[in-house]
């Protein structure tokens, strides 16, 4: 896997405005981002170690708690930030219990993403 | 043993077996002579008219009626005996009853007649229908109860739904004005930059109000408590499918294990409403409609299935199933199913539908599982 690819913060929204804005303010800000539709075709990407995940919950086909229980499952440690509309207690334990690194509400507070980002070594 | 005491042997035989049969016939059977006058009042009637029999044996049955229309019995019968003509005899009728302690009640009554070699009588069988008038009216209540309760709950909800799908817009606007505010160089004007920064501020604006109206579905006001799983599903399944017309097949699975629920029982009660509603409707009365609810325990959690006999949901609907304002139907709201994703959650679990199958749609939730509240604590 070449160093490039080790820097991408991939990104995951089905909500196409939401994701393009989202990799548009990373990018500005000088990271490069791989986005995903969908938890289906980050998992089907050749990506196998990006810097960080940020991920949406509430998706169609497999939610992010979904995804983010699926790779922990194949021992991928890729660390994860959960983006809800709605953060509750229950969320918040299971994004817990997987391991997730945290879960932010929607609209996303830019520092706290910045600062998350910034948190993960580059693999 | 002659003939003679045989027959009298047969004949008190028939009468002990016709004695007991009247004696638990769950209708009260009251017979009356030409005149109006009580010849018999069997266990059932005592019960529904609050008299043993010998108080009214020997009575004229008007006592057993409302008074208007106990006044005016005898010259029914007198114009029956006299013109054969039938007004309720062999047709049936609901009329009041009137108990020993005056109250009246509602009941059924049937009359046969017996004229029989001088033997003239008239019997009436009696079936009381308070009971069946209480039960439909407490399914009234509650069905009221429900509807109001969820109306309210809905519009908090709706509120809430509202706000998740504002949120999107709001959501990118904040990235690209994020993005924006990086790329303005010192040389912009200054009227460009700050209608720039008062784009950003709005957009905070209204994510505060969003943030404000999540407020309205207060966890406070939706109190938790153990409640029997099998009960609820019971009752609400009745409910659901009162009014409906559709014969559907139904069968409850509770294992004993998953008999309580930690819920707040009418949020519950929504999300089984919607669901049982769903499934009768996409059966459409089919012949062989089948409705099963199964329960199984997973760990601390009580997992609940609705499984119906209907087409099933192609991939294509499952994929928006409980996006808000989404809907199949053509008056439909889409808001039901969002709303019950809601609660699901609020409850730790997740609302999901099973991919597409030949047996028809399978939704399931779980719920934290509770425990008997009448269980001695261990």
């Amino acid at each position: 896997m070449s160093e490039a690819h080790s820097h991408v913060v991939a990104i995951v929204d089905d909500d196409a405005a939401v994701l393009e804005s989202f990799q548009f303010l990373l990018e500005v800000a000088g990271f490069p981002v791989a986005a995903y539709a969908s938890a289906h075709a980050f998992l089907a990407s050749p990506f196998t170690r990006p810097r960080c995940l940020i991920v949406d919950q509430n998706m169609p086909t497999m939610t992010g708690l979904e995804l983010a229980a699926q790779l922990r499952a194949a021992g991928v440690d890729v660390p994860v930030m959960l983006v809800t509309s709605a953060p509750t207690p229950g969320i918040e334990a299971r994004a817990r219990a997987i391991g997730v690194r945290g879960v932010l509400a929607k609209p996303l507070p830019e520092d706290e993403v910045f600062a998350f980002i910034r948190s993960c070594e580059p693999g | 043993m002659t003939e003679e005491d045989r027959l009298r042997q047969a004949l008190s035989l028939r009468e002990a077996l016709l004695q007991s049969m009247l004696d638990i016939v769950p209708d009260g059977l009251v017979t009356i002579d030409t005149e109006g006058i009580i010849q018999s009042f069997n266990p059932s009637a005592q019960r529904a008219f609050g008299y043993i029999a010998a108080e009214v044996v020997g009575q004229n049955v008007s006592i057993l009626m409302p008074r208007q229309h106990g006044e005016v019995h005898d010259g029914y019968l007198e114009r029956y005996l006299r013109t054969g003509e039938r007004r309720i005899i062999g047709i049936g009728r609901i009329v009041l009853g009137q108990r020993k302690d005056g109250s009246t009640f509602p009941m059924e009554l049937q009359i046969g007649e017996v004229d029989i070699e001088g033997a003239h009588f008239f019997v009436g069988f009696v079936r009381d229908l308070t009971a069946r008038r209480e039960h439909e009216r407490r399914m009234a209540e509650l069905q009221a109860e429900v509807i109001h309760l969820s109306r309210l709950s809905d519009l908090g909800h709706m509120a809430s739904a509202i706000a998740h799908e504002v949120n999107q817009p709001l959501a990118a606007i904040g990235n690209y004005m994020g993005g924006i505010r990086r790329l303005l160089t010192d040389d912009i004007s200054p009227v460009l930059r700050q209608a720039i920064e008062r784009v950003g501020a709005q957009a905070e604006r209204a994510r505060d109000i969003v943030n404000s109206m999540r407020g309205l579905v207060k966890k406070g006001d939706r109190p938790r408590e153990s409640v029997n799983l099998e009960t609820l599903i019971r009752e609400t399944t009745a409910l659901a499918l009162v009014g409906t017309n559709r014969t559907v097949g139904l069968d409850l699975a509770v294992q004993p294990a998953t008999l309580y629920g930690y819920v707040n029982k009418v949020q519950i009660q929504q999300v089984l409403l919607n669901l049982v509603r769903n499934a009768v409707e996409a059966m459409n009365g089919a012949p062989g409609s089948h409705l099963t609810i199964a329960t199984e325990r997973q760990g601390n959690r009580i997992a609940i299935a609705v499984s119906d006999t209907g087409p099933g949901l192609p991939e294509s609907v499952r994929a928006r199933l409980f996006q808000p304002f989404t809907t199949t139907k053509p008056d439909g709201l889409g808001v039901g199913l969002s709303i019950c994703r809601t609660i699901v959650e609020s409850h730790g679990g997740e609302l999901s539908a099973d991919p597409p199958s030949a047996c028809g749609a399978v939704f399931r939730f779980s719920v934290p599982a509770g425990n008997d509240p009448e269980a001695p604590l261990s």
